[in-house]
Order: C-alpha cells, then sequence, then structure tokens
C-alpha cells in the first residue's frame, strides 16, 4: 500500500468514514425534502453549482442550470414551501445513492471529496432518473465537532446537456 | 382527421377559438405544413458560424437543417439529407466541415451551399441518369434564406412577403438588441439551455403577453423573493435576482397601463416590466450607458437603452429578449410537446458585466430549473391537459375584444391586459390555415 504506515491508515479510513456520515446525512435530509436543514449544512458563503455544461468551468459568463448562493438557496426553498407552487403540487420525492467516495485533497481545515450519485424522482406519475458526480468541497465545523460544513457542492449530471423537463429540488 | 377551410375558419372567432386547435394532431400536421411551410423561421445566428465550413444544425417546423457558411462568405440553409439514400449529413449539434460536407454512408461529397461535387467509384453510373449537375442529386436547399443584422431566418416557401416585410414592426426588437452594442453587433455566448413542455406551442406564445397570468401563477416566486428580502436585507437596495423574481408580483394596475404592441404576421411587443433606464443607481447600467453614449452620443444612447420591450413575439420563431439580450426559440414537436431553446447574447463592445447579467437573468427566469418558468410550464400543461376534455369547447380571448386600435403595420392595445395578442396570433393563425394568406387579416 505505496508504504502507508498503520497509524496514516487508521486515519484515512477515520475521515473517510466521517465524510460518508456527512454524505448520507446530506442525502437522507434531501430525500426527506428537509430543505431548510439541508441549507444548514452551508457555509455562509458556500455555493451550490449544477452546470449546463461537461467540464464547465466558468458560472459567470456561461449558464448552469443552477447556481446558487445561500440568498437564492433560500429563496428556492421558500418558493418549495409556499402552498401555491403549482408546479410542486404534488412534490417532487427522491431517493439518493452515493458511492464511489474518495477524498481527494485533504488539507488543512478544508477537504475535496469526489463521489457518485444515482438519483430516482417521482412526481406526478413521472419517473425520472438522474446521475453523475458529486464534488464537495468540505470544511471542518467549528459548532459541530467531527462533522463539516460545505463551502461548495458541484453536481455534474451526466445528461447536464440534456432537453430537460422542469428541475426543481436540489439534486 | 381531415378538415376543410370552411372548418378550420369556423374554429377562430373573433373573441373565442376551438380547444381542437391545441390538442389535434390533425391539426398540428396542417400547421407544419400550412403555417411552418410558409413563415419566416430563425434558424440561428451568424455568430455562431464565423468561418467558411461551420456549421449548426437547426429546425424548421418538421425539417432538420444545417446553417452553414459556405465558400460566398454567405449563410446558408439546407435540408439534412442526402440524395442517395437520405441520410443525415450531419449529427445534431454544431461544427466545421472542411470545403465540403461528405456523406458518412457511402461517401458523396456536396459543397457547402450543396451541389455535388463527386461520388467514389463514377464508372459505375456509366450510362444512368446519375448527373452531379442535376440538382436532384445536391443537398437541397430551403427555398429562401435571409439573414437581418446576423439573425438568420429561412422559410420553405419561395412565395410570400420578404424578411423585412414579414417581421414589420417586431423588427425593431432586433434593432434594438443590436444597437445595445457600442458597435451595433451582438453574438451568441454562454450556451443554451433546452427545455421540454409538454403541451402546444401556441400556448407558450400566448403567455408571453398574458399580463393577467403573472401574479397569479407566479405567485409562489414572488413571495418567496419578498419574504428573502423582507428576512434578510429589508431598508437595502433589493438584489437583481430578487427584483426580476419580485416583479411578477406587480398589482393589476401596473400591468393595466403597459402598452401591447400587436402586429401582422402574429408578431408584436409589450412594454418592459423592469425600467432598464431607471436603474441609474445600478453600477451595470450606467457603465452600459457610458460605454454606448461614448460610441454613439448621449442622446441615441438614452433613445436606445430608453426602448424598453419586454418578450417581443416573432410568430414562428419565438421571442427575443432585449434588454436581456435573450431569444428563446420556440419548436413544436408534436401537438403536445414543444421544445425551447434559450439562448443568450454578448453585446459586442459592452462591459462584460451586462453579459453576466443576461447570463444571471436566464438562470434565474428562464431556465428549466428557474424559480419562475416551472410554474408556467405546470400551466400549459394543465391548459392542454383540461383541453382535452369535453367540458366545453371554447377557449375565451374576450378581455377588450372590440377595442383593439389600428396602427399602421398592425394593432395596440386600449389596456395593458387587452388579449389582443392572442386574437392577433389567431388572426395570423387563420389567414395562413385557411388560404395560404400573409396573416394580415382579421379574424372574421
Ligand atoms: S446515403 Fe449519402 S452517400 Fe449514400
Ligand atoms: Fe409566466
Amino acid at each position: 500500500m505505496n508504504g502507508i504506515g498503520a497509524v496514516e491508515m487508521d486515519e484515512a479510513i477515520r475521515l473517510k468514514h466521517r465524510v460518508e456520515q456527512f454524505l448520507f446525512l446530506e442525502a437522507r435530509l434531501l430525500d426527506a425534502n428537509a430543505w431548510d436543514e439541508w441549507l444548514r449544512l452551508f457555509t455562509p458563503t458556500g455555493m451550490y453549482w449544477v452546470p449546463r455544461m461537461r467540464g464547465q468551468q466558468d458560472a459567470r459568463t456561461q449558464v448552469s442550470l443552477f447556481h446558487e448562493d445561500a440568498l437564492l438557496r433560500s429563496v428556492r426553498a421558500r418558493r418549495l414551501a409556499n402552498h401555491r407552487n403549482w408546479s410542486q403540487q404534488p412534490p417532487t420525492h427522491g431517493a439518493r445513492t452515493i458511492g464511489n467516495v474518495s477524498v481527494t485533497d485533504p488539507g488543512p481545515g478544508t477537504i475535496v471529496v469526489r463521489s457518485s450519485f444515482q438519483m430516482l424522482e417521482w412526481r406526478a406519475d413521472n419517473p425520472r432518473a438522474f446521475g453523475g458526480s458529486y464534488t464537495h468541497t468540505l470544511r471542518e465545523d467549528p459548532a459541530a465537532a467531527g462533522s463539516f460544513r460545505i463551502e461548495m457542492k458541484r453536481v455534474d449530471l451526466v445528461n447536464c446537456d440534456a432537453i430537460h423537463e422542469n428541475l426543481q429540488v436540489f439534486l | 382527421m381531415l378538415y376543410t377551410n370552411e372548418q378550420l375558419a369556423d374554429m377562430v372567432k373573433p373573441d373565442k377559438v376551438h380547444r381542437a386547435v391545441y390538442v389535434d394532431p390533425g391539426i398540428f400536421d396542417l400547421e407544419m405544413e400550412r403555417i411552418y411551410g410558409r413563415v419566416w423561421v430563425y434558424v440561428g445566428h451568424e455568430s455562431q458560424i464565423p468561418q467558411t465550413g461551420d456549421y449548426v444544425t437547426s429546425r424548421i417546423g418538421r425539417q432538420d437543417v444545417i446553417l452553414v457558411r459556405a465558400a460566398d462568405g454567405k449563410p446558408h440553409v439546407l435540408y439534412n439529407r442526402c440524395p442517395h439514400k437520405g441520410a443525415q449529413i450531419v449529427p445534431p449539434g454544431d461544427g466545421h466541415v472542411d470545403r465540403h460536407f461528405r456523406c458518412p454512408y457511402h461517401a458523396w461529397t456536396f459543397r457547402l451551399h450543396g451541389p455535388m461535387l463527386s461520388a467514389p467509384l463514377r464508372a459505375g453510373y456509366e450510362g444512368t441518369a446519375f448527373d452531379p449537375a442535376d440538382e436532384a442529386f445536391w443537398l437541397r436547399r430551403v427555398a429562401r434564406v435571409a439573414s437581418y443584422r446576423g439573425f438568420v431566418f429561412a422559410s420553405l416557401s419561395e412565395g410570400g412577403d420578404d424578411l423585412v416585410d414579414f417581421l414589420g414592426g417586431a423588427k425593431a426588437a432586433i434593432d434594438n438588441l443590436c444597437d445595445r452594442s457600442p458597435v451595433g453587433e451582438v453574438e451568441v455566448a454562454g450556451g443554451v439551455f433546452r427545455v421540454w413542455q409538454n403541451s402546444n406551442w401556441k400556448i407558450f406564445y400566448e403567455n408571453l403577453h398574458d399580463t393577467m397570468h403573472a401574479a397569479v401563477t407566479h405567485e409562489s416566486s414572488v413571495v418567496a423573493a419578498r419574504d428573502e428580502y423582507e428576512a434578510s436585507m429589508a431598508g437595502q437596495d433589493m438584489p437583481f435576482v430578487l427584483h426580476i423574481m419580485a416583479g411578477n408580483g406587480e398589482p393589476y394596475q401596473f400591468w393595466e397601463k403597459l402598452a401591447v404592441h400587436a402586429f401582422d404576421h402574429g408578431h408584436g411587443y409589450m412594454e418592459g416590466i423592469f425600467d432598464p433606464g431607471g436603474t441609474d443607481r445600478d453600477p451595470t447600467s450606467r457603465a452600459h450607458h457610458e460605454s454606448l453614449a461614448a460610441a454613439v452620443g448621449e442622446a441615441r444612447a438614452r433613445e436606445i437603452l430608453g426602448m424598453n420591450l419586454h418578450n417581443t413575439i416573432i410568430y414562428g420563431s419565438g421571442s427575443p429578449h432585449t434588454v436581456f439580450q435573450q431569444f428563446r426559440v420556440i419548436r413544436p414537436v408534436a401537438v403536445d410537446r414543444t421544445m425551447v431553446e434559450i439562448i443568450t447574447f454578448r453585446l459586442k463592445g459592452a462591459p462584460e458585466a451586462v453579459f453576466e447579467r443576461a447570463v444571471t437573468y436566464a438562470n434565474t427566469i428562464n431556465s428549466p430549473s428557474s424559480n419562475v418558468m416551472p410554474d408556467d410550464v405546470e400551466l400549459y400543461t394543465r391548459v392542454q391537459k383540461g383541453n382535452r376534455l369535453d367540458g366545453g369547447d371554447w377557449v375565451s380571448m374576450h378581455r377588450y375584444c372590440g377595442t383593439d386600435r389600428d396602427i399602421p403595420g398592425g394593432k395596440v392595445a386600449v389596456n395593458g391586459t387587452s388579449e389582443l395578442p392572442i386574437r392577433n396570433q389567431f388572426a395570423a393563425w387563420k389567414a395562413l390555415m385557411t388560404e395560404g394568406g400573409t396573416g394580415c387579416g382579421e379574424a372574421a
């Protein structure tokens, strides 16, 4: 194993376990449409980004499916909760599965985590499937020892450039 | 089902329209022939094909076409079909070919504007009627192509008005979009959203100037934007992203005062709901104004930026939006399925922040994942579903019917909540569907 020592191995396993627990918690909140709790997983400057282009580098001069700061995420959550949100009657329900989790860039205080996800979605008798990769930039959460907050969540859909129907909930 | 012209004409009254026009596949077939087979349809922008050999695929009604820059330096529009066995010459999307098209099936080659160049093993055609000089062996060109300030339109029919006459009053929107650039030119940039809507194409056109729906359909996003503002930044300037969402929530009196113009051929525009000249406090608008004034003078800059159009309609093509540099192209696919392409433009020579604002507007208001469009799309779907029912045969367009005032080349509404735009679209629809007219006629 590349000469990695037992202590370092222990560390790596513990980190991966903590990261996975965080990603699974996030997926559970999204599956439960618990948007407000999900919002609290972000740092105040955290961004949520779903590029429209494969390998997209820039969200300012290229359109994105979602490119949302705290303000826009909060507005979306408010709209989803409004009782006159016609296009969410009935609401969207989803089930997310996360795998292939790897911590690609451990650094002081911040780590980058790549994972694969698949999501089954259901609304108004229409099932849809989404999939792709998540790239999370996480910071240690000072308020919750051993947990994280999201500085950036990037969702690269395999069909980012498809002809889409409405996309309303966070992926 | 097949319809006589009388039956089709009977479906459009001055103040109501039969629900069959939205849900009958037979009528959709006729529309593809009689409307999309005749009018000028936007196929793409010249900035998408800067070099000889650059192409981008597009669609006119049911016809897949190729917009290509040929050796003469001009845009050409060809059917995407090989005259040998019919294979599509290029896949969907954009690309570049060297000097000629080469069919991927048996390697027949064609010049960029369509004529045949060669086929392998020519000896096999000796003594046959095969003749590369015969247009039957060319990539067929669509009947007419014309470009207006970089916007390329094509028509499948030889006859009819030329492009500028067809655009009529709606031409002002293309002019204003281009004039907003200090060098008078725009280019496609930033990527395209493509969206499915499970509803008839005409419903989207009708909604573009339907001011009565804004506050009702979009209540959830209006309330969310207002509540967010109150909760986190009351007293400050409302940020752009909230401002454009909250705009739909103006009271009825606001919409009643908006100017609504309807032009021949089903086109039209309405006055903008965001005042771009009233944003002197906004640094992006100020920088834009300064760059334009430096190029064309202060008075002309004021005139250009003061022209405030919202959702122009070019019937059969889609909806340009001048202030936020956008074109929503509307492509009918089936009687209950419509594809909308949301394209953003960069104003050449203007500050980059102006383009970034256009990207933000597209993301926030028009994208499939915005907080606004999904509610429109949901209502279009409900219109589609409801009109399949026997719950009544007529769709009302009575609002302010009989009060529309004539202007040169069209009409103007006496009230911003008038259903004039819908009556005007059906006047064009009826003329095209019943006798190959130009759509100038009054619905009788
Ligand atoms: S189909 Fe094009 S060369 Fe045969
Ligand atoms: Fe709307």
